[in-house]
């Protein structure tokens, strides 16, 4: 499980996550929203040890990612997907998505690239598998971005945002794959602000306001009039993205 | 004296020894100041304050200082403390640093302009720093400085004529022992300009196949 305590983080004056108590357990979706700033992204990157935590700690299955010693493990067992795919632009689909089982988990050639043939081609990329990043769609870019996370045979899949960048066409061919994911009981931590979807896929809701953790609930009580939209900070910030 | 090339005709193997004794010094020299270049781009963006800053000495110091100093403190100068070098690897050595120096600069802005974001994918999955250096950060630094260092290599190969003032006897230097020969200047500089002209233009066609090459996922947008 993913197990954050008492977790701050501070960009000079500015208290960017203050205090965060969360607990992912395997087989979980877990959404976070929140507004802009609310720190959201903050949080994932302190997961996946982009950022130094000031304070508190977060495990993953135990390795402490504030440890430089555990942080290897806890990368190995987590992959994350980003905002704005950050595929390595000099490598054809394949190699993006083979390098890191090569180097890391030692796998052969041969071994990694049929495995990121089988992966493309879940996501309907199989043709494409030789084309480099600036010669795929953005909707296709973040589905190499997935299969990408998912060749590491991640046991926890952490995803900022990850079709923000895209139009509604393409954001669609990426949650469908998302949902298809979370069917297969894929552990999930989702920074989203597609509300409606995170309805569908989530088993819990986590909302983030100023770097607090207001709520934590499971879904169904997260959208009931009287769980989470009793909070009037909650019921407003759905609304508003309802209307955008 | 009209003009007559034909009169150099005895002395064409003497120059095209010269000629490749150019080459060999170029390729050569190239291949290093590419692996210095290299090598302290990666201490100058380091995140070691040390190294870094050891990297910047490096390159500004040789940016600074006249090539032909350089080598003549390497040549002549070094003897005096007991260090022995030929003519020939006294010169290789000398162009590789001060190429490298002006390499790495390239290099650097090559890397300093790599999304931070692509790195932080590559950490994320667990490579190591080595590795991401190797497989990441240099193919994408070399794919956006490889028309600037081409810019470097041919300053090398015109850089390497200096080279004759240490008893080689490369392009110009055998140049200069045929024009005393034979009192006929005009031809023998006329074909040494050629010579020259050919030399780096075959650098930058290389360096245009290479920079094909390397950006070839982006190449209808690439002009
Ligand atoms: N490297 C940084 N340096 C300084 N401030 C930062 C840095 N990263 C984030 N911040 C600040 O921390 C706050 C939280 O940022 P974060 O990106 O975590 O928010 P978020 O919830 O992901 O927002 P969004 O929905 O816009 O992505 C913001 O005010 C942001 O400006
Ligand atoms: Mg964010």
């Amino acid at each position: 499980m993913i197990r954050a305590r008492g977790v701050r983080k501070s960009f000079g004056s500015a208290i960017v996550l203050d205090g965060i108590d969360l607990d992912v357990e395997s087989g979980e979706v877990v959404s976070i929203l929140g507004s802009s700033g609310s720190g959201k992204s903050t949080l994932i990157r302190c997961m996946n040890g982009l950022e130094k935590l000031d304070a508190g700690s977060i495990t993953i299955d135990d390795f402490d990612v504030s440890r430089p010693k555990d942080l290897a493990e806890a990368r190995k067992r987590s992959a994350t997907v980003f905002q704005l795919f950050n595929l390595y632009p000099h490598m054809t689909a394949v190699q993006n998505i083979t390098l890191a089982p090569i180097q890391v988990l030692k796998r052969s050639r041969a071994e990694a690239e049929a495995a990121a043939r089988t992966l493309l081609d879940s996501v309907g990329l199989g043709a494409r598998a030789d084309a480099y990043p600036a010669q795929l769609s953005g909707g296709q870019r973040q589905r190499v971005g997935i299969c990408r996370a998912l060749a590491m045979n991640p046991r926890y899949l952490l995803l900022d945002e990850i079709t923000s960048a895209l139009d509604p066409e393409m954001t669609a061919e990426v949650l469908n794959i998302l949902a298809q994911l979370a069917k297969n009981g894929t552990t999930m931590v989702f920074v989203t602000h597609e509300i409606e979807f995170a309805r569908t896929i989530s088993s819990r809701i986590v909302f983030l306001d100023k770097g607090q953790l207001v709520v934590d609930l499971p879904t169904e009580e997260f959208f009931a009039a009287d769980g989470g939209m009793a909070r009037p900070r909650i019921s407003q910030f759905l609304s508003k993205m309802r209307k955008d | 004296m009209p003009f007559d090339v034909t009169i150099l005709a005895p002395h064409v193997p003497f120059l095209l020894k010269g000629a490749l004794l150019t080459a060999e010094a170029c390729a050569l020299a190239l291949v290093g100041s590419l692996i210095i270049g290299l090598l302290v781009a990666a201490l100058r963006t380091s995140s070691s304050p040390l190294l870094s800053r050891a990297a910047f000495v490096y390159v500004d110091l040789f940016r600074n200082i006249p090539f032909i100093v350089q080598l003549f403190f390497f040549f002549y100068g070094l003897p005096e403390i007991g260090i022995y070098v030929d003519a020939f690897t006294t010169g290789v050595i000398a162009l590789s640093i001060a190429g490298g120096a002006f390499s790495s600069d390239v290099i650097r802005s090559g890397i300093l302009a790599i999304d931070t974001g692509i790195i932080e994918a590559a950490e994320v999955s667990g490579l190591s720093k080595p590795v991401i250096f190797r497989k990441i950060v240099m193919p994408i630094a070399l794919r956006t400085s490889i028309r600037p260092l081409g810019s470097v290599f041919i300053n090398l190969v015109l850089t390497s004529s200096i080279l004759s003032t240490i008893t080689l006897n490369e392009l110009t230097g055998s140049a200069k022992i045929v024009a005393s020969d034979t009192f006929r200047p005009f031809e023998v500089y006329a074909v040494l300009l050629i010579a020259y002209a050919s030399l780096t233009y075959l650098v930058s066609l290389a360096i245009g196949v290479l920079h094909r090459r390397l950006n070839r996922d982006r190449m209808p947008e690439v002009a």
